[in-house]
């Protein structure tokens, strides 16, 4: 009995204190939803979530501190956007689709005025907000399906599917020297971003000149690829595409190298995968000559983005050096730089200053789709909107592993924009 | 027990009365009042977090009267939320059933779906059938995922707003009381429930299942009775949930949410009618608070390591679990209980 | 012929993998009767504390390893000492539950240390594969496999002929009639702990070096439930069996439907034949059978 009332106290006092921490941690986002609605200070809000902890947080956590830190520096060196600091709201989504609902109505209240995704999952779950709200949101990486057809989503970076016409392109122009169709696998991850390439293999695949023949699909935690590995063999390919993350195309390029498929073929990888962690995972010397998509350039180039990415990474997150998340959010967030700077200009503070869905038309029309030709610091291919295509950036670059590191092979490529929602097999929406 | 001294009953039916004194009443009206009344006062974002913990409530609810009650573990309960949410969008998308039809539907195709695999439970029990709840998890969702021309495997499908009664539910406050009320409803009949025939059989079946099989309880029926109901249920909170995020895809329902929602009807207390409530209210509260943990510590402290400000959420989130348990294994509804004990005695309390 | 020697071959080796991490579980579910739920969390810390170790720190393998198994042994000792000793006695649902509190203790903790996400072990094995007549198998999978059937060894010998081997299944059997015997039980629960860390960490190490280190450990760990309920919660050899089962259901099974359904079936065909022996045999293949008595 004398126990029982010990623990039982103890447990009123941490009660209590857990309470407190309630009470004041709960009210604070409480104060900012309620403050945002008055015109204080002179800042431009952004929202971003990132799925920094959870099953996709080997991307995310990097991705976050990426945009993040980029912001830091608009607002330290650059002094905001002209003289407007940023005022990022960032949210770790946990890459949940229930958790991602609450949030997006949460920027909507802070008086948000643009928002920022980096999976194509999250924002798949936010634009069913966002897109009857009029609330403009960017998605670091994306699927077709979030513009197609065009609402208020934008791609940052292009599309899944454009990947594979990217390395299509580049395998038939410079790869392929054998006559007839080229036969190709696919090693798609079971979610939008395998979907996404398989859509624009779909697409395109009888228009370049490229036979499918093969189809195969994995989940992202798969521990062998033996099985599928095995059957792609069965069916002679030339060349094989991975759309994934890095961890499964570990597994399967490690897969292909015991089955002797690889060296052999030639073998390319979607952007979503084709990171550093993929050449420590499946060791530098499987890695050896797998080529891959990317949007942005790498670390070891030469421009100033990359210069002032490297200074900020090394400062206050070493661990993600070498990372093409950080990068790809740090030019997510020189964009959406881009777009506040071109409001501003074109409408001015005052009508921004609410955050309601006038700002937000203002960002769309006088914003996003005003960009042109913006150089992202020379971090990604130029910048622009195109109406009807919602994706920012068109072009991609094509990378290869030589010795453990990720090295440039030619310029950019332009990836066609393909009107997705003519084709019947293409998800309505 | 649970009343104050010189209350005396006239009637059975006063003596089966859940609220029973004007006290009861008022406490009652007053709390349904504050609730309809949320939206006049509360932001949007509060009020997706407010329809969120609904949602789940029903869920949670669902899955105690077969966990709780019953007995039955079961650690499918997303996947039995999904075939609601799905059955939802599909029926109504492609048929145009009005909506109150779509969530009855919703909840009858989920109730079906887990009394397929509760026809285990007639030989397996305890931690042997969480297996067979676990497999329709992972069955249900393989079968969404790729069965693309009805349910846009991994791409998912988009969700229309509900239409009841000529309005189509757009905004979160809409939602808000479209969800308030089922909710409230799915209370009353699962409080109902318990005090019924059934009840008692569910819960002579979790005290020993042979005995109540001697006692005249056919088992196998009512186990499927409860898989049913509690399925049900989820079918409807998966319906709901469809609605409100306007999007589903197989993502939307996790394993991890299976777990997620046993640990609530534990932390609130099981085999009781609040238990459910005060575990999801529990759990989704300091939820929303160690998710503003991060970025206000960020925004304080910007030299602290990012990962210190990440990883602090779920630390936080894991040890008040811990301490919780620790301090408190029988659950919210137990200390409910003793605090209104011990409310009603006061100052005199000995 | 040579398909089906391919799939077979992965399959046993994959499942006996799945076996490994399979006994850190019935371990403990053996002592005390509590599901572990954190058991991917946990393959997930020791997996980074090893590279911590060794590819941090560049410790030399072979002292990186015993820190690594000692490190696990603390932890174990630790989880019980702190987090369970204070519910015996509670219902077991409660005891479940906290398990799951702890693995969100752990998603943070590793979160916080390692914000890296993402990482490799250096190789610990040679890369080249072996053929096994015309299959082949990478020796990852290979010496993961061996190490498994000698865990299982080890501890099929340890509970048949060490003293505490013997307590700890009389504790599964009997909790009362031990301690009534004078042993303290708590210190059985302590060492059943204890050991499951250390098989935590040698399958997290060895999952690590086969697929580097990532948040779907977690997910690996829990795959592994439906090996353990297959074989049996309680049985050593029942875990030994069903991984393999499992491992062969996935590879042979998904092998051959793949093109005839869809994509991925070789996720669900562990779990229709989970369902479909449940049926036939309740406590799974070599749990002990319970009778009842009113």
């Amino acid at each position: 009995m004398q126990h029982m009332s010990v623990s039982r106290r103890e447990f009123l006092k941490v009660a209590g204190a857990l309470g407190l921490v309630a009470a004041t941690g709960g009210s604070l986002p409480l104060f900012t939803a309620c403050g945002a609605k008055v015109k204080t200070g002179q800042t431009l809000k952004v929202g971003s979530m990132t799925p920094s902890t959870g099953p996709a947080a080997e991307k995310g956590k990097p991705g976050q501190d990426g945009l993040l830190d980029c912001f830091n520096y608009i607002n330290t060196e650059l002094k905001g956007v002209n003289g407007h600091l940023i005022e990022p709201v960032w949210r770790d989504s946990k890459y949940d689709p229930a958790v991602v609902a609450t949030i997006v109505p949460e920027f909507m209240d802070a008086g948000c005025l643009i928002f920022t995704t980096h999976a194509s999952a999250e924002m798949t779950a936010a634009m069913a907000i966002a897109n009857p709200a009029e609330f403009p949101g960017i998605s670091t990486f994306t699927s077709q399906t979030l513009y197609h057809p065009p609402k208020h989503i934008y791609g940052q970076m292009p599309d899944y599917g454009d990947d594979w016409i990217a390395f299509a392109k580049y395998y038939l122009a410079n790869i392929w020297k054998g006559t007839g169709k080229p036969r190709m696998a696919l090693h798609l991850l079971n979610n939008s971003t395998g979907k996404g390439a398989e859509y624009g293999a779909d697409a395109m695949a009888d228009t370049l000149g490229i036979q499918i023949v093969a189809n195969e699909q994995h989940t992202a935690t798969i521990t062998s690829a033996i099985d599928s590995l095995t059957r792609i063999k069965a069916q002679n390919p030339d060349v094989m595409f991975i759309s994934s993350t890095p961890q499964p195309t570990s597994i399967i390029l490690k897969d292909a190298h015991s089955l002797g498929l690889y060296p052999g073929i030639t073998v390319g990888c979607a952007h979503a995968s084709f990171t550093s962690a993929l050449v420590q995972l499946a060791g530098a010397d499987v890695s050896e000559g797998v080529y891959g998509v990317y949007s942005t350039v790498t670390w070891t180039d030469n421009v100033p983005g990359i210069a002032k990415a490297t200074e900020y990474c090394k400062k206050y997150n070493s661990q993600d050096f070498g990372n093409m998340d950080y990068l790809s959010t740090w030019s997510t967030g020189l964009v959406i730089a881009q777009i506040l700077k071109q409001a501003l200009d074109n409408v001015g503070y005052d009508v921004l200053a609410k955050g309601d869905v006038n700002s937000w038309r203002a960002i769309e029309k006088s914003g996003i789709q005003k960009l042109n030709g913006y150089g992202v610091e020379g971090m990604t291919a130029e910048v622009g909107y195109v109406p009807g295509d919602q994706r920012l950036s068109k072009s991609l670059k094509m990378y290869r592993i030589t010795g453990g590191n990720i090295t440039s092979i030619g310029n950019w490529i332009a990836a066609p924009y393909i009107k997705y929602e003519d084709y019947s097999w293409f998800p309505k929406s | 027990m649970d009343l104050p001294t010189g209350i005396r009953s006239f009637s059975y039916g006063e003596d089966m009365a859940v609220f029973r004194t004007k006290t009861h009443w008022f406490w009652l009206l007053l709390l349904l009042a504050v609730l309809f009344s949320m939206p006049l006062f509360l932001a949007n974002y509060w009020l997706s977090v407010a329809n969120l913990i609904f949602i789940t409530i029903i869920a949670a609810t669902g899955l105690n009267i077969l966990t709780g009650y019953c007995g039955q573990l079961s650690i499918g309960h997303a996947g039995f939320m999904a075939v609601g949410a799905y059955t939802s969008v599909i029926l109504t998308t492609r048929f145009g059933l009005p909506f109150p039809l779509v969530l009855l539907s919703s909840g009858i195709m989920a109730g079906l779906i887990g009394m397929l695999f509760g026809i285990s439970s007639l030989r397996i029990k305890g931690f042997y059938l969480a297996i067979s709840t676990l497999a329709a998890q992972f069955i249900i969702l393989w079968v969404i995922s790729h069965w693309d021309s009805v349910t846009g495997g991994t791409n998912g499908l988009p969700v229309p707003p509900a239409k009841v009664l000529g309005l189509v539910l757009k905004s979160q406050s809409d939602k808000f009381y479209l969800i308030l009320i089922v909710t409230i409803i799915i209370i009353f009949v699962a409080k109902n429930l318990s005090r019924t025939k059934t009840g008692r059989a569910f819960v002579a079946i979790r005290d020993n299942d042979l005995a109540a099989e001697v006692m005249g309880v056919n088992p196998f029926r009512y186990k499927l009775l409860a898989f049913f109901t509690g399925c049900f249920f989820a079918g409807i909170a998966g319906s709901l949930f469809a609605h409100w995020t306007g999007y589903i895809n197989p993502e939307s329902f996790p394993f991890t949410n299976s777990i997620l929602y046993i640990g609530m009807i534990i932390i609130g207390g099981l085999g009781t009618t609040v238990g459910p409530i005060f575990g999801v209210i529990f759990i989704q509260l300091l939820d929303v608070l160690v998710t503003h943990v991060s970025p206000t510590l960020q925004a304080a402290f910007p030299g602290l390591s990012s990962g210190f400000v990440v990883g602090i959420a779920p630390m936080l989130f894991g040890v008040t679990i811990i301490l919780f348990i620790i301090f408190e294994p029988r659950g919210l509804a137990h200390r409910w209980q003793i605090f209104k004990t011990s409310y009603r005695l006061w100052p005199f309390s000995y | 012929m040579s398909m089906f020697l391919q799939f077979t071959v992965t399959g046993i080796a994959v499942g006996l993998v799945y076996s490994l991490i399979a006994l850190g579980f019935v371990m403990v579910w053996k002592s005390s009767g509590v599901a572990n739920l954190s058991m991917g969390q946990m393959l997930l810390l020791f997996a980074w504390f090893a590279y911590s170790m060794l590819a941090q720190k560049g410790i030399p393998i072979w002292l990186a390893l015993i820190l690594v198994l000692v490190f696990s042994l603390a932890v174990g000792w630790l989880m019980e000492r702190v987090i369970l000793r204070p519910l015996i006695a509670q219902p077991i649902l409660s005891l479940i539950t906290v398990t799951l509190g702890v693995s969100f203790v752990i998603t943070g903790l590793v979160s916080f240390l390692w914000p890296k996400g993402i990482a490799a072990l250096p190789r610990l094995f040679p890369q080249n594969p072996v053929h096994i007549g015309s299959a082949i198998v990478s020796q990852e999978y290979l010496w993961a496999a061996v190490i498994s059937l000698m865990l299982f060894a080890l501890l099929s010998l340890y509970f048949k002929y060490n003293r505490t081997g013997i307590v700890m299944r009389a504790t599964a059997d009997d909790q009362k009639a031990v301690q009534a015997c004078g042993i303290a039980v708590t210190k059985i629960f302590s060492r059943s702990w204890m050991l499951a860390g250390a098989l935590a960490a040698i399958s997290g190490v060895l999952m690590a070096s086969i697929g580097g280190i990532t948040f779907g450990l977690v997910d690996t760990g829990m795959r592994a439930f439906s090996v353990v309920i297959l074989g049996g919660l309680d049985s050593f050899l029942g875990a030994i069996v069903a991984g393999p089962i499992i491992g062969l259901a996935q590879m042979v099974g998904g092998g051959y439907l793949t093109p005839l359904t869809w994509p991925g079936v070789n996720d669900v065909i562990p779990f229709i034949i989970i369902i479909i022996v449940m049926f036939i045999k309740p406590f799974g293949l070599f749990g002990e059978e319970r009778i009842e008595r009113i």
